[in-house]
């Protein structure tokens, strides 16, 4: 198969999968299309900002997301593995990677971003994650504790960044605009107002 | 095994490949293979999927795009089910749910511990990087089955308990290094200092 071009695979696949009943192709082009929706109802970055932005906003909501991620994260979307929030504070700030494939909050934030899964980032961000930070924009302070989690077992991570200064008559909405994908990854800072 | 997917402090791959405004998926065919995943998931693992795409002969694996493993991967799985020339559905696999453990497993929050070092060609979520050293737990994060069992078998087994273990980047990668590396172990992965 190795001559063929992975379009081709994957058109000689879905044929022999759908001619014995177990691919539905209009189920697949149903799922892609709701998985590159932007409404933030299904997993995506946008559903992540609403989470992160409510946290922001409600002590008692901020409370139990740490507490109990699963279930409160839930109440947005239905979490089918265990997923821990990372608070990030003035003095630590967390990374997530996977070294070993590409394990990512999905459930929440939708499907990883190429460079999540690249080789670069899974190799060296355990290593020198300030010099990937760098790359990325970022420049943490040396006196701030970076903690870099490797999701090596079946639970997911989602960083809580800290809020924006100058936000504090912002809403929930408007706050939530703030939230980049890559501020719940831990590789950015949410927007500054 | 140690595959050449455990790429946790391997040096040498370059900047990170940061593309700004990614598309969710680069090629039709990406989006397909994507979906195409839950045709051999309903009758597996996901640590079996992981397994098989570590199965890929390492020159192989550096050469193919994310997708282009799971296209593989795919291939293999449903030709190891059956489904490709049969409209026989396999026997379904049940999915355990995130649910916190209720008992009380050998080590707790403060212990030191060594990662064992697992010489098996079988499936393994013990990064390379951080066999024999010595971490502390941090917290039992969940209970999960193992992966290796779930690998070899296709099927889900009794659960054991994941620990979240905090490594100094110090002791993994030299005395320039500041931060902290955490990462989820099963409790047959770790021995008491």
């Amino acid at each position: 198969m190795s001559e063929l071009t992975p379009d081709q695979r994957t058109e000689i696949l879905e044929r022999h999968l759908h001619d014995h009943g177990h691919v539905d192709p209009e189920d697949v082009d149903a799922a892609i299309a709701a998985a590159e929706s932007t409404t933030g109802d299904g997993p995506s970055p946008a559903l992540g900002a609403r989470v992160v932005a409510r946290a922001w906003v409600d002590a008692e909501f901020r409370e139990r997301l740490l507490a109990d991620p699963v279930n409160t994260i839930a109440e947005y979307h239905p979490q089918t593995v265990p997923i821990a929030v990372l608070e990030d504070t003035p003095s630590v700030h967390h990374v997530i990677v996977c070294t070993l494939c590409s394990c990512y909050p999905s459930g929440l934030l939708g499907n990883p971003p190429a460079w999540y899964k690249s080789f670069e980032y899974r190799s060296r961000v355990v290593r020198e994650p300030r010099a990937v930070l760098a790359e990325f924009d970022m420049d943490v302070d040396p006196d701030i504790e970076l903690r870099v989690h490797d999701s090596t077992a079946e639970q997911r991570y989602l960083v809580l960044p800290l809020r924006p200064a100058n936000t504090e008559d912002w809403d929930e909405e408007q706050l939530a605009r703030l939230v980049t994908r890559n501020s719940m990854i831990g590789t950015g800072r949410p927007m500054q107002p | 095994m140690d595959g050449v997917h455990d790429l946790g402090g391997m040096d040498g791959f370059g900047a990170v490949p940061i593309e700004a405004d990614e598309p969710l998926f680069h090629e039709r065919w990406e989006g397909r293979v994507w979906r195409m995943l839950a045709a051999v998931m309903g009758s597996t693992t996901i640590d079996r999927f992981r397994y098989t795409i570590e199965q890929m002969p390492p020159a192989q694996y550096l050469a193919s795009s994310y997708y282009e493993r799971w296209l593989w991967a795919i291939e293999h799985l449903a030709a190891e089910q059956g489904i490709l020339d049969s409209a026989d559905q396999p026997v379904a696999v049940s999915r355990p749910s995130p649910t916190m453990p209720t008992w009380d497993g050998r080590f707790h929050r403060g212990d030191r511990v060594r990662v064992r070092n697992p010489v098996t060609t079988g499936h393994t979520r013990v990064p390379r990087y951080l066999r024999r050293h010595v971490g502390r737990i941090e917290r039992v994060a969940f209970a999960w089955p193992n992966p290796g069992e779930s690998a070899a078998t296709g099927t889900y087994g009794e659960p054991e308990l994941v620990y979240t273990v905090t490594f100094a980047a110090s002791d993994l990668f030299g005395t320039t290094a500041d931060h902290t590396v955490t990462a989820d172990l099963g409790e047959s992965d770790l021995e008491q200092v």
